[in-house]
Formats: structure tokens, C-alpha cells, sequence
């Protein structure tokens, strides 16, 4: 039983992350390759050519990024496997896919929730991948708005640190909101929500950037819309997958 | 007989979820900690593009 709720839980994960990819290029990444060419300063020469370029030319643009910060050139540096920068995202988000929908299984067997068959284990298994994108995608972001490269950063151990506990914290009072029945532990929650926001997040101390205003907000609207669709979907499998495992499966 | 059998299942399966549970989580930090969070260089430039996509913290 261990082994298939495990395997139910990969399994979503994997179909979902590989799912977020082409949302990704479509919405998110052509705006992190735009970016990066204003955070290079190389805006002025290759004016309109970052987000409608070659292959080639989204290639270097992508590595020039980390070319301008460490000193590497060619194109496949910063590749683990070599397989160039779109292999290399596909690669990440199946293992954030596998490991959120890990979790998020976690959650859902530790809280004791049920995945009835059929219709109302998809249902419910979507509700969980709301409050799961309210938790780690739009809660963060209301403090700590997704940013492209060439933003004006606060300390990324100071930004690390505070996105965990915004996250710990959210779920901890989403949880203390939906599953308990006390009105005072449902208060109690939203007061752990609210609390890291109060604290307040790292914020950098010069604001201005050379990336355009527009491109920083349409980014923050599309990181939020293309991972409600990952958590939607991830939501949705998971349900369906571990309401068809018997309550009595014995491996 | 039959009461004490039937709770003893239940007991495993409980067992068996927490158990499951408590894996997937410390299997599934560990993923994500690597793609979002790890203060790796190779790390970060093959996660660079789903990293800034989620809304990690970055660079």
C-alpha cells in the first residue's frame, strides 16, 4: 500500500510538471529571456529580438545571464546533463512536480483525508490543489511578488528564509481553517496566514531596475496563472489516482 | 474475535498511510529543497528558468 500511494503521488507529479512546460513558454519564460536582456544591458542592441528570436539567439540570450554573473561562455555551461536550457527545465519541473506532489500527498494522508471514486475524489483532490496554490504560490507572492532576473534583490538567504515560513505558515492555517470545526482555531488561522506578512518580507533597499515595470507585473501574473494550472492539475490526478487505490490494497 | 481482527486492519492501514505519508514528505522536501532552494551554481543554472517560474526566491 505504501509503495502504490507513493507511486499514485509520482505519477501525478511527473504528468503535471511535464504539463507546466509548454505553459512555461509560453507565458513565463519568454519573459525571463526579455528580462535578461535589459538586466545584460544589451536591450539597446537587440531591441525586440530576446522574446522572438532563433533558437540560437533564446540560447545565448538564456546563458548570457549567467555568463554576464560568472564568467562562462559557451552554450551549454550551466547544463547539468547537457541538454541545453530546455532540457534542463523540463528535467527540473518533472522533480519539483514529483517532489510538490509528493508533499502534497503528505499532506493529504497525514491530514486523513479520503478520495472517494469517481467524480468527488477529483473534486476534492482539486480543492487540495487550490488551498496548495494559495499556500506556496499566491500567499509568498502577496509579500514577495515573483520576480525576473535583473530585479533589485533583498539577500536571498533573507528571501529563502522568509518564503518558508510564509508557506509553513499558510498551510498550518489553511489546515487550522478547513479541517478543524472550532471557531476559535479557524480565527487562529487566519492570524498564522496573516502573521509572516505583518513580520513583513525582506525588501531590497534600492527599488529602481532596468527591466520595464510591464514586463515585472505581466510576470507576476503569469508565474501565478501558469502554477494555478500546475496545482489544479496536480490536485485533480492525485485525487483521482489515490481514490483508485482499495482501502485495503495490501502492497 | 471478528471485532478485534477488523480493528487490527484498520490499525495497519492507518499505519500504512501515516507511514506513506511521512516518506513522501521527506522524499518530496528533499526534491523540491534541490530544484527551488539549494545554494548549488549547477543547480540553480539548470533550475534557473523553473525556479524564477514558481517564484522562488532567486539569485
Amino acid at each position: 500500500m505504501i509503495v502504490r500511494l507513493l507511486l499514485a503521488a509520482l505519477a501525478a507529479g511527473l504528468i503535471a510538471g511535464m504539463a507546466i512546460t509548454p505553459a512555461q513558454y509560453v507565458k513565463t519564460i519568454p519573459l525571463i529571456m526579455q528580462a535578461e536582456a535589459y538586466e545584460d544591458g544589451e536591450a539597446g542592441h537587440h531591441h525586440g529580438t530576446a522574446d522572438a528570436g532563433t533558437a540560437e539567439d533564446t540560447e545565448s540570450a538564456g546563458h548570457s545571464h549567467d555568463a554576464g554573473a560568472h564568467g562562462s561562455g559557451s552554450e551549454d555551461d550551466g547544463s547539468m546533463l547537457g541538454l541545453g536550457r530546455l532540457g534542463d527545465t523540463i528535467l527540473a519541473n518533472l522533480v519539483a512536480g514529483a517532489g510538490f506532489a509528493l508533499m502534497l500527498a503528505a499532506v493529504a494522508l497525514l491530514a486523513g483525508l479520503e478520495f472517494p471514486a469517481g467524480r468527488d475524489g477529483v473534486v476534492r483532490g482539486v480543492l487540495l490543489g487550490t488551498a496548495a496554490w494559495f499556500c506556496v504560490q499566491l500567499a509568498p507572492a502577496m509579500s514577495l511578488p515573483p520576480a525576473v532576473p535583473g530585479f533589485p534583490y533583498a539577500d536571498l538567504g533573507d528571501r529563502q528564509a522568509w518564503w518558508m515560513i510564509a508557506v509553513l505558515a499558510s498551510a498550518i492555517g489553511v489546515w487550522c481553517l478547513t479541517m478543524r470545526p472550532e471557531w476559535l482555531v479557524k480565527v487562529l488561522g487566519v492570524v498564522i496566514i496573516v502573521a509572516p506578512h505583518v513580520w513583513g518580507s525582506p525588501v531590497p533597499e534600492d527599488l529602481s531596475s532596468e527591466v520595464p515595470a510591464y514586463i515585472a507585473s505581466a510576470y507576476a501574473a503569469a508565474s501565478l496563472a501558469t502554477t494555478l494550472f500546475f496545482w489544479l492539475l496536480l490536485g485533480g490526478l492525485l485525487g483521482f489516482f489515490l481514490s483508485r487505490i482499495p482501502r485495503d490494497a495490501e502492497a | 474475535m471478528t471485532a478485534k481482527s477488523v480493528s487490527l486492519s484498520l490499525t495497519d492501514r492507518n499505519g500504512a498511510r501515516t507511514v506513506a505519508g511521512l516518506m513522501a514528505l521527506v522524499i518530496g522536501s528533499i526534491l523540491v529543497f534541490g530544484v527551488g532552494l539549494a545554494n548549488s551554481q549547477t543547480l540553480h543554472d539548470a533550475a534557473h528558468d523553473t525556479r524564477h517560474s514558481y517564484g522562488f526566491p532567486c539569485h
